[in-house]
């Protein structure tokens, strides 16, 4: 059965190159697409995806909250944040907040396909820029 | 035949997002894809592309200094900034720089394909705050734009403003000199003439500077108890 997998992140032209990487792999299905943590909350709740792509720096609601409610919401509901923010203490907020992969936006290429593949089978990812990758 | 089309970007996420918008034109292609200003520039002049796009955040060399080099070497090159904040300074030095198209990062998905053609069409394509300012500019004789720029600045080279950049990103004079390809001992001359010229005393001073010019962006955290507005730098 495919992974369901909604994109959230405030810039279209991201969320396209990220559909344009992520519909590479025929076992993956992009169901949707968000803005902000307000409209993510919604299409959580609506399309029931499996994995939730997420952007930390948002309008309206960051990721970091979207995720702490979206695990209120949806306890178990695989959370992976792709980020500019190459910052340990952000990835930290991150996994606190119930999130389950967190990547950044330079390194999308080498880790995006990796990080979904892990978070889809309930393993942890994450890996920053500037730090070796850690994969639990 | 067909439109050619240079992307300059750091992040390929986001050159991925651009390219699948750009193709979906029939009659245009991406010929080159680079990932910093100097690349940008080494392709343009192999490729030399109908229409370069820029984003300003760009290591190395930004997209300002990048479209001002690339019109140095070809003034027949048209070239199309991205950017996310359309600020009043932004938007004067991104004209000064001979930018024929500033488009918002955020609203890329909506206007890069008008402002390629108008391009294309050797017509201008600007934001509707642009728009305003030139207006408000040519109205006011120049002055509106410039009411909020900073006091005149002292003059850098070409050469300088890109060792500034690299200094302000953290590069040792050793590091800059490799990529420059020169010798440790030019690129120490080039950072006593910026510190004099700018009457600066510290690196931190040098940052600041470069945040305060455009010459680097920043990237800030979000407030995490609250919300913030997005950033794609």
């Amino acid at each position: 059965m495919a992974v369901r997998i909604l994109l959230v992140d405030d810039h279209p032209v991201v969320r396209q190159g990220l559909r344009t990487l992520l519909e590479g792999r025929s076992e993956w299905e992009v169901i949707g697409e968000a803005s902000d943590g307000i409209e993510a909350l919604e299409k959580v709740g609506s399309l029931q995806p499996d994995v939730v792509v997420l952007d930390v720096t948002m309008p309206r609601m960051n990721g970091i909250e979207a995720c702490r409610l979206i695990q209120q919401k949806t306890p178990g509901l695989e959370v992976l944040f792709v980020t500019q923010h190459d910052s340990p203490q952000m990835m930290r907020e991150a996994l606190a907040a119930g999130a389950r992969g967190y990547v950044v936006k330079s390194n999308l290429a080498r880790d995006l396909l990796e990080a979904v593949e892990a978070v889809s089978q309930h393993r942890a990812f994450t890996a920053l820029a500037r730090n070796p990758q850690v994969q639990c | 035949m067909k439109l050619r089309i240079l992307l300059a970007d750091d992040h390929e996420i986001v050159r991925r997002g651009l390219c699948s918008l750009l193709q979906k034109h029939e009659g245009w292609e991406v010929c080159g894809e680079a990932s910093d200003g100097r690349e940008a520039i080494e392709m343009a002049k192999q490729l030399k592309p109908d229409v370069v796009i820029v984003d300003i955040g760009m290591p190395h060399l930004n997209g300002l200094d990048t479209t001002r080099q690339l019109l140095q070497h070809d003034s027949a090159f048209k070239v199309i900034v991205l950017t996310i904040t359309d600020s009043d300074q932004v938007i004067r030095e991104a004209l000064n720089a001979g930018a024929r198209g500033f488009v918002l990062k955020s609203d890329a998905a909506r206007d890069l394909v008008s402002a390629v053609e108008a391009l294309q069409n050797n017509r201008m394509f600007f934001t509707p705050r642009v728009n305003d300012l030139v207006m408000a500019g040519f109205l006011d004789k120049g002055h509106t734009i410039a009411r909020n720029e900073p006091p005149d600045l002292p003059i850098l080279t070409a050469r300088e403003r890109e060792v500034t950049q690299l200094l302000a990103e953290g590069k040792s004079s050793k590091e800059v000199a490799s990529l420059l390809n020169l010798s440790t001992k030019t690129v120490e001359t080039h950072r006593s003439n910026i510190m004099r010229k700018l009457s600066l005393h510290s690196i931190r001073d040098l940052v600041v500077y470069a945040i305060k010019n455009n010459i680097i962006q920043i990237q800030m955290p979000p407030q995490l108890n609250g919300t913030t507005e997005g950033t794609l730098a």
